[in-house]
């Protein structure tokens, strides 16, 4: 019995891009920095939302009716849900029928977790793969997180931490201590652009990159590839030294950005901090790869 | 399997550079011209045989059945036209034209009547096309067809049969009407001429030979004449009596007759190809001629010297065993890398062939066997398989001793079949763990540039285990291949054939009527009670289970009786039986009469369609009803009787019920248990004719269509007169939300496919998810779980441009659409419309 309790708000199974081999990735709810191009706009806030899928509403006014605070409002185009209002309590999605409406994060134990991720045990099994942990943020369940990976590691199922590293470092050893992999997200290099863009300063994030490192915990540097926030030759250059010199040998991942978040802001009634940033060109993508490879260092772009 | 005798299984290595592979050019420019010809030919009708057929049948008036049907065949082939078209490396062609389209006016006198009087000619692929036709042509036809409107039974032999022993009506009402039963195209029209319910599924299929290609005809020929002095000279100990006796004699007579028409058959390919050599004044083109001559005249009557000689003589083999097939013809090529790798290694390490050579050739086999197609009256949506000729072919595989045999031209046949994409012949690969990966690797990555699911993956252990658990010993029980849309029989060793079909979800219907009939307004089942007065879902489930256990007795008795009659009436002994010779000579029957080593499949299948819709349907019940109490029974068959008009809500919550296909324990344990319970009653009653528990098939290609429209709305959600789920364990479309794990999981929890064949899971990706090699190998690890949680078979779709668009106007029915990119995945559907419309067009110019 594991009754260690997080706050989950999706578990995507036969996850291929997450780590080694077919993953089931666990996505934790809540993170302490709010990226503007963030593609998982419902991780942000650590309690359970409302989603509106709009493509399934039929505008049929149930949920107006089913809202005990009042909060929902039918417009021309669909719904409007007051955010303030809502209690999160989830009843307008108990009475939409079409199921537009879905409450998005919830507590689990990790008993319950455990019982979704051991189900794709076998493939896993042909093919190296494992779980992953990704958010929001693990650092900001961390207890959670490792209680997790040490039921995991002790089925023999390999374990993938994906953090953006913003934590205390006792966050950082509790996860370490119970994780086979690091995805560590690197997104800026210069303090003042890291608060301007993530919404705080990049200093934790350095110190526990150096702290896994130290832990000889394997270790993947991923970069967001964002134009005109982070695609700077100089950022570049600054992150390649900063690897070379902190990590050296870890592997580098460039992942362009992509604005396929944008219709989850929709569903959450946000705005879409970033709607004129195109795809990063292919030259870009190419340049970019060759800087961070005169740092020595081995780097792939993912898609 | 292999594991179990105690046998060392080790990975094999091929020794096969995938490079090498990847770079030939299967449809060289040659190939590519003779395509387009085929491709930009109009559909013609071809007469020649059908006249030759009816001028034989004239003839032999008076001679033996067996006599009659091998002279028929005998002037077929030495008076049909024979063609070899310029740039041609095989040959062999069905008709004169580039497009020509057989038929046997003996086989279906009335609708071949109706089809000349309307002036339309459907083929067996299509039938929104119409078929030309020059006028003589149609005035020929159309006598025939006369003549033998005039010389046919004038009542279905086995509706006869069938309605004496049942009383008349019932056969009808429990086909037709109620559809409580769906069998064959057969009952489309009792116009079966001659060949009453010969179609080739019933009368059965002749298979390209693997071994008569590798002893040769004329080794056949000797042995049925041995035979007959032999019995003349001793007796024969097999023949109980005068009737088996002289059929015996007179079957091995039509034996020798049919091998000896098939050789000659080639020779006369062999002496056009010498004439045409001797016109020829280009000099590579001559020799190809004399090289195609020399092959003729060597196959089929001796065993093929090298590469070249055995792929001419499996398309001569196919072609034959096409030409003797009625209404449905389906000629499973069988192991084609089986056959063809003795040949290809001795070859190169002669340095007479290289992979480019051969696969030239292969491409050149493609095209041939694409090109054969027939006139089909019965409308597409009742064909079994619609749209589909089924020359399947069959790779890999692992021996009795376990021994992976997967070699070269494995690799080339898929690398053939990707890159003429052509829709036929489809693939099937048996799989076993210790393939080589690089070549599973290779199958996907030929999947995604064939893009329609081929090849699938059938389990290598799990179809020998079927035959190991029924008798056969190892060393035929592996020799297996598929056959059919989704069966699979012993290669040359058993009767191929289908069988009937329990509608399931009709039953469920009639369990939630008491038995009644909503359709036909008939008490067609037995009264299993009210269900309002169920007090729990045990009551519904057993409901069910007794319709079904009243059922499956009644469907033995028509399946005898419709065997048994085909039997009696059959034709095309002769030919079948030298497929066959190692048993049937020696037995004086043909394969499905009792000469085939093995009866299991054919006499023993039965079928079962709707397992899923049943469990998804309990499920709904069961939550809705009795767990919940959300809704009374009365409520919930009422909005069933009404299609869900006016209850939408109800409808919605139907719907929104637990769907298996999620890996969710609610509904799979509805499916687990009927997946033990179907089987155990459908086993309850022996095969009357082997004596043996039935092999069981589910599933289906089209047959899903036809047994949805005689069916009501059900609890699913499913609205009345739709098609029901298009196989075993494919799920509800758009209702599996979970991924790929969670709907592999739901179809393999259990063992589900040991009794089951026909198992097939079907599969679509989306092509954005299979864009780099990295992701084949993803894609990979779905095969090997699949496998390994033992599942049966399983095929890939990628998605067109048509799908997606399809989605972007229909949503509701792609819900499970997955468009995954980055560290980030998405339903197609909730994407933005913008956003949508990029991945469409880009999907279109994906390459791997």
């Amino acid at each position: 019995m594991n009754a260690v309790e997080g706050m989950v708000f999706n578990i995507q199974r036969y996850s291929i891009d997450d780590g080694p081999g077919v993953r089931t990735t666990v996505f934790l709810k809540g993170c302490p920095l709010s990226c503007l191009w963030c593609s998982n706009p419902e991780s942000l806030d650590p309690l359970p939302e409302v989603t509106w899928r709009y493509t399934s509403c039929r505008r049929c006014g149930t949920c107006v009716a089913a809202c005990p605070e009042g909060a929902i409002a039918l417009t021309d185009d669909g719904i409007r849900i007051d955010r303030i209002r809502c209690s999160r309590c989830g009843s307008c999605v108990a009475a939409c029928l079409p199921g537009a409406l879905a409450l998005s994060g919830r507590k689990m134990t990790v008993d319950e977790v455990w019982s979704v991720v051991r189900k794709d045990r076998d493939y896993y099994e042909v093919s190296g793969g494992g779980v992953t942990c990704s958010g929001g943020e693990v650092l900001a369940q961390p207890e959670f997180v490792a209680a997790l990976f040490r039921r995991c590691r002790a089925e023999g199922i390999h374990t993938c931490a994906d953090t953006s590293g913003w934590g205390s470092p006792e966050a950082m050893e509790t996860v370490l201590g119970e994780c086979d992999l690091v995805y560590f997200d690197l997104k800026h290099m210069n303090p003042a652009e890291h608060l301007r863009l993530c919404g705080r300063s990049n200093e934790p994030i350095l110190r526990n990159l150096g702290l896994t490192v130290a832990r000889g915990v394997p270790l993947v540097v991923r970069l967001p590839l964002v134009p005109g926030c982070n695609d700077t030759a100089e950022n570049l250059a600054a992150t390649g030294a900063a690897v070379a010199r902190l990590a050296a040998g870890a592997e580098v991942h460039l992942l362009p950005y992509h604005h396929y978040g944008e219709s989850k802001y929709r569903m959450l009634g946000r705005e879409y901090p970033l709607p004129e940033v195109e795809s990063p060109a292919p030259e870009a993508l190419e340049r970019a790869k060759a800087i961070i490879e005169s740092y020595g260092l081995k780097c792939d772009i993912k898609k | 399997m292999a594991e179990k005798a105690g046998l060392d299984m080790s990975t094999n290595e091929t020794g096969v550079d995938p490079e090498e592979i990847r770079k030939v050019q299967v449809l060289t420019p040659r190939l590519q011209k003779l395509k387009r010809e085929w491709e930009e030919a109009e559909p013609q009708v071809y007469v020649d045989d059908t006249l030759l057929f009816t001028e034989s049948w004239r003839e032999t008036e008076g001679l033996p059945l067996d006599i009659r049907w091998a002279k028929a065949l005998e002037k077929r082939l030495l008076e049909c036209p024979v063609v070899i078209r310029d740039g041609e490396i095989v040959v062999g062609s069905l008709t004169k034209f580039i497009r020509g389209n057989g038929t046997l006016c003996a086989m279906k006198p009335r609708e071949i009547l109706e089809m000349c009087e309307k002036g339309k000619f459907a083929r067996k692929t299509s039938d929104t096309e119409s078929t030309k036709i020059t006028p003589e042509d149609l005035a020929a036809l159309r006598a025939d067809a006369e003549y033998w409107i005039e010389h046919i039974p004038q009542v279905s032999t086995v509706n006869a049969a069938l309605e004496y022993d049942m009383g008349p009506g019932v056969f009808d009402l429990l086909f037709d009407t109620g559809c409580v039963f769906e069998g064959r195209g057969v009952r489309y029209k009792m116009d079966r001429g001659l060949f009453q319910n010969y179609s080739a599924y019933g009368g059965g299929v002749a298979q390209v030979s693997a071994r008569c290609i590798e002893v040769g005809l004329n080794h056949v020929i000797d042995l049925c004449r041995k035979e007959r002095e032999r019995m003349m000279l001793e007796g024969d100990e097999r023949s109980h009596g005068s009737a088996q006796f002289l059929r015996k004699y007179w079957l091995l007579e039509a034996c020798i007759l049919s091998c000896r028409a098939f050789i000659r058959y080639a020779e006369r390919h062999a002496w056009l190809a010498r004439s045409e050599a001797a016109k020829e004044t280009r000099g590579w083109r001559k020799a190809e001629l004399l090289r195609i001559a020399e092959a003729c005249e060597r196959c089929p009557a001796e065993p093929p010297r090298d590469f070249f000689e055995a792929v001419q003589c499996v398309r001569l083999y196919h072609l034959v065993c096409w030409k003797e097939s009625s209404d449905r013809p389906e000629v499973p090529i069988g192991r084609l890398d089986q056959i063809l790798n003795p040949y290809y290694v001795k070859d190169k390490a002669e340095g007479k062939i290289t992979p480019q050579g051969a696969a030239e050739l292969l491409g050149a086999l493609w095209l041939k066997i694409r090109e054969c197609e027939n006139l089909v009256t019965i409308p597409r949506s009742q064909r079994a398989a619609p749209g589909s000729l089924l020359p399947n072919i069959t790779l890999c595989g692992v021996d009795a001793e376990g021994r992976d045999l997967t070699n070269e031209v494995s690799w080339l046949v898929l690398e053939a079949m990707a890159q003429v994409k052509l829709s036929e012949p489809a693939i099937y690969i048996r799989y076993n763990p210790n393939m080589d990966p690089r070549f599973l690797l290779h199958a996907l990555r030929c999947n995604v540039e064939f893009g329609g699911g081929n090849p699938a993956f059938l389990n290598d252990a799990l179809g020998t285990q079927r035959y190991l658990d029924r008798g056969v010993p190892i060393t035929d029980a592996c020799d297996w291949n598929s056959s059919g849309c989704l069966g699979y029989h012993l290669d040359c060793m058993e009767h191929l054939g289908g069988g009937h079909n329990i509608n399931q979800i009709k039953l469920l219907e009639l369990a939630l009527n008491d038995g009644f009939d909503p359709r036909t307004q008939k008490q067609l089942g037995p009264k299993t009670g009210d269900p309002k007065t169920f007090a729990s879902f045990d009551d519904v489930m057993g409901a069910y289970l007794r319709q079904l256990e009243y059922f499956v007795p009644v469907l033995h008795r028509i399946k005898v009786l419709t065997l048994c009659t085909e039997v009696a009436d059959g034709p095309m002994s002769g030919l079948r039986c030298a497929m066959q010779f190692e048993d049937s000579i020696r037995e004086g029957l043909t394969p499905k009469e009792g000469g085939a080593r093995y009866p299991e499949g054919r006499t023993s299948w039965l079928g079962s369609r709707g397992m899923v819709d049943i469990a998804d349907s309990l499920a709904a019940i069961k939550k809705l009803v009795f767990d919940e109490k959300k809704v009374t029974m009365g409520e919930l068959l009422e909005a069933c009787a009404r299609n869900w008009e006016g209850h939408d809500a109800l409808h919605q919550m139907c719907l929104n019920a637990p769907k298996y296909g999620n890996d969710d324990e609610y509904v799979d344990s509805l499916y687990d248990r009927l997946s033990t319970e179907v089987p155990e009653i459908m086993q309850r009653w022996i095969d009357p004719i082997t004596g043996k528990k039935p092999i069981l098939f589910i599933g289906a290609a089209a047959g899903h269509v036809a047994i949805g429209k005689a069916v009501g709305a059900l609890p699913n959600g499913r609205r009345a007169g739709t098609p029901v789920n298009d196989a075993a364990c494919s799920v509800m479309p758009g209702m599996d939300v979970n991924g790929p794990t969670a709907a592999i999981n739901s179809a393999t929890n259990g063992p589900y496919a040991r009794e089951f064949c026909g198992y097939a899971m079907n599969m679509k990706f989306s092509k954005s998810v299979l864009n780099t090699e990295e992701k084949l190998e993803k894609l990979s690890w779905l095969v090997k779980a699949f496998m390994k949680r033992g599942g049966w078979h399983i095929q890939f779709n990628i998605h067109s441009r048509e799908e997606l668009l399809d989605a972007q106007k229909h949503p509701a029915e792609h819900r499970n659409l997955l468009v995954r990119v980055g560290g980030y995945s998405a339903y197609f559907i909730d994407l933005p419309p913008e956003l949508q419309n990029e991945i469409v067009e880009r999907s279109m110019h994906d390459r791997l």
